[in-house]
């Protein structure tokens, strides 16, 4: 069956942003009609991630389903809301 | 080209953010030789030959904020501490705008068609037939270019039905519409000077990274630092190029310490009015077609390549400048800072001496990043007395210039936009002399699609546009639509 609500939270903070978070905003382009259709997308202020030093946790940050992911590009996003839709 | 946001480009914002976070730190000369160990950790999957090869072109792109000519002062044992002592002492420097970094070129192998091993050497032949110079023969019963007598032309190309022929190009090469890029003796890119219109094609299209434009940015960091009377002057294309509206985004700039900031669509009110009362005396003088003025890349091709369309352009001033004429008329000491999409605007500013500096909105916004500026968490507030001048904020796309003019003519003229210009293009232009184009108002913009391409923009020109025009994205907060309502 798999999640008929998914809730996705693009990071628009200034970081993200530039750091192609961007990209992400073209997503009713690059996602299929039916992963659109079960999620709610929006913008979110700076998730406060990109303020660590770790190297592996770098901008772009998306939350979905209150779980945030770092270096989210398009192509990253689809597989993460795959897994999040067959969860 | 490539894609904006590839790895090089992400790589590129945040070297200038680091270096940024330093200089506000106070400490940039003393941690900025570490910065390339601290940007690619020894733990890092390089992504050239090796870690120690990333690190140095770390170090080469740190040089080109810092605004050196890499191609002719690349002095491999100083260190960026003595680079950046010195370029901090010193005005910026700005021509030659672009430069080049040979251990960076990969020595592309030259323009050439192939055929690949996927030829099955079929019974039609339709590459052999379709060849105007018989150049294709067969060896094995497979097909092959012989070399002399190709021209390049590449009907095979589009003829095979396996397509088993490829065109193998130099991407900076074919970027470049005016031939200024070629490789030297040593089989590495060079620009020459004299031929090079600065539309920043190249670097934009080079996946090694060779091609960097000298930065002022690190003198404008410090300019604010300063607390000077910094103005900036933002581009008719910075809208959509950051996450809120026009008003967040002037509302950033003075977080970060701009004394005031001033749209360049004001000056582009008085281009177009210009321009306007100019194509109609042309008209009426029966002088023929005129050309828009406000691209500097064209303004340097015709300067450079085309000098039939001198007399063509129009005598209008261009928005930054006439913009920066009626500032320093009340702020006669204001520092001027252009922002924009742009790299030849760097060449245009240069004999204006109000003009500090020249920034790309993608430094601007290594800005906001290392002064942790959150446009999208600006107030927004309602823009006053801008209702004379907001046509003229779509200077920024291709068209947008020759729809401010016609809006101000009486009568309509008959316009032809030419949307961004290549190696044929400026064969054509060439051949206006000849056969002038059927048309009063001429609109040119060097880059395709206007300045919402251009090679210092942030944000992917489709999105760009609906930020602008607030539709699908409204939950990002750049909705020009707001502002309307509230005026």
């Amino acid at each position: 069956m798999g999640q008929h609500n998914i809730m996705v939270k693009i990071c628009v903070g200034t970081a993200c942003f530039v750091q192609g978070g961007a990209d992400l905003l073209l997503y009713e382009d690059f996602l299929d009609p039916s992963l659109l259709r079960i999620c709610t997308i929006e913008g979110t202020s700076c998730l406060h991630c990109c303020k660590t030093d770790d190297q592996q946790l770098r901008a772009p940050f998306v939350e979905i389903n209150g779980v945030v992911h770092a270096n989210v590009t398009p192509k990253r996003l689809i597989e993460l809301l795959r897994e999040a839709q067959h969860a | 080209m490539l894609e904006l946001n590839n790895q090089y480009t992400v790589m590129k914002r945040r070297i200038d953010a680091e270096v940024l976070r330093a200089l506000f730190a106070g400490n940039l000369t003393q941690t900025v030789d570490s910065i390339p160990i601290k940007i690619i950790p020894r733990e890092r999957e390089a992504n050239r030959c090796c870690i120690y090869k990333e690190r140095a072109m770390v170090r080469y792109r740190i040089m080109a904020l810092l605004g050196v000519d890499i191609g002719h002062d690349d002095d491999e044992c100083k260190s960026l501490r003595a680079y950046a002592q010195e370029a901090l002492a010193v005005p910026p420097v700005t021509l030659p705008t672009l430069t080049t970094i040979t251990p960076g070129c990969s020595g592309c192998p030259d323009d050439q068609y192939r055929i690949t091993e996927s030829c099955r050497g079929c019974f039609a032949r339709p590459c052999a037939v379709n060849c105007p110079k018989d150049a294709i023969v067969f060896v094995n019963g497979r097909a092959q270019i012989v070399e002399e007598r190709c021209i390049a032309c590449g009907k095979c190309v589009d003829v095979c039905p396996f397509n088993s022929v490829i065109h193998i190009q130099v991407p900076c090469e074919a970027a470049c519409p005016v031939g200024a890029i070629s490789k030297n003796e040593q089989g590495y890119v060079e620009i020459d000077q004299d031929l090079c219109i600065n539309c920043g094609h190249c670097a934009l299209s080079c996946p090694f990274g060779a091609i960097a434009e000298r930065s002022s940015l690190i003198h404008v960091a410090q300019l604010l630092q300063e607390k000077e009377e910094v103005i900036a002057l933002i581009a008719p294309a910075i809208e959509g190029q950051f996450p809120g509206n026009l008003s967040q985004i002037i509302a950033g700039l003075k977080a970060l310490g701009f004394f005031d900031v001033v749209e360049v669509a004001r000056g582009a009110h008085v281009t177009a009015l210009h321009e306007a009362q100019e194509v109609q005396q042309r008209i009426v003088e029966g002088k023929g077609f005129m050309t828009t003025s406000c691209c500097p890349a064209y303004m340097e091709l015709v300067d450079k390549h085309v000098p039939s369309l001198a007399d063509r352009r129009s005598s209008a001033l261009s928005p930054m400048a006439y913009t920066a004429q009626n500032i320093i008329r009340s702020r006669p000491s204001a520092k001027l800072v252009f922002i924009g999409p742009c790299i030849a605007k760097k060449v245009e500013a240069l004999p204006i001496p109000s003009i500090y500096a020249v920034i790309t909105f993608a430094e601007l916004a290594a800005l906001f990043v290392a002064r942790d500026v959150d446009v999208n968490q600006q107030p927004s507030t309602l823009l006053v007395n801008t209702h004379e001048f907001e046509d003229c904020r779509d200077f920024a796309s291709t068209g947008g210039v020759a729809a401010a003019v016609l809006r101000r003519l009486e009568q309509p003229v008959a316009v032809l936009p030419i949307n961004g210009i290549d190696k044929k293009g400026v064969r054509l232009m060439r051949a206006w002399e000849k056969r002038p184009p059927e048309a009063d108002l001429v609109e040119v913009m060097c880059c395709e699609g206007g300045c919402l391409s251009g090679p210092g923009i942030l944000v992917h020109p489709k999105l760009a546009k609906r930020l602008r025009q607030g539709t699908n994205v409204a939950k990002v907060g750049a909705v020009r639509g707001d502002l309307k309502k509230h005026a």
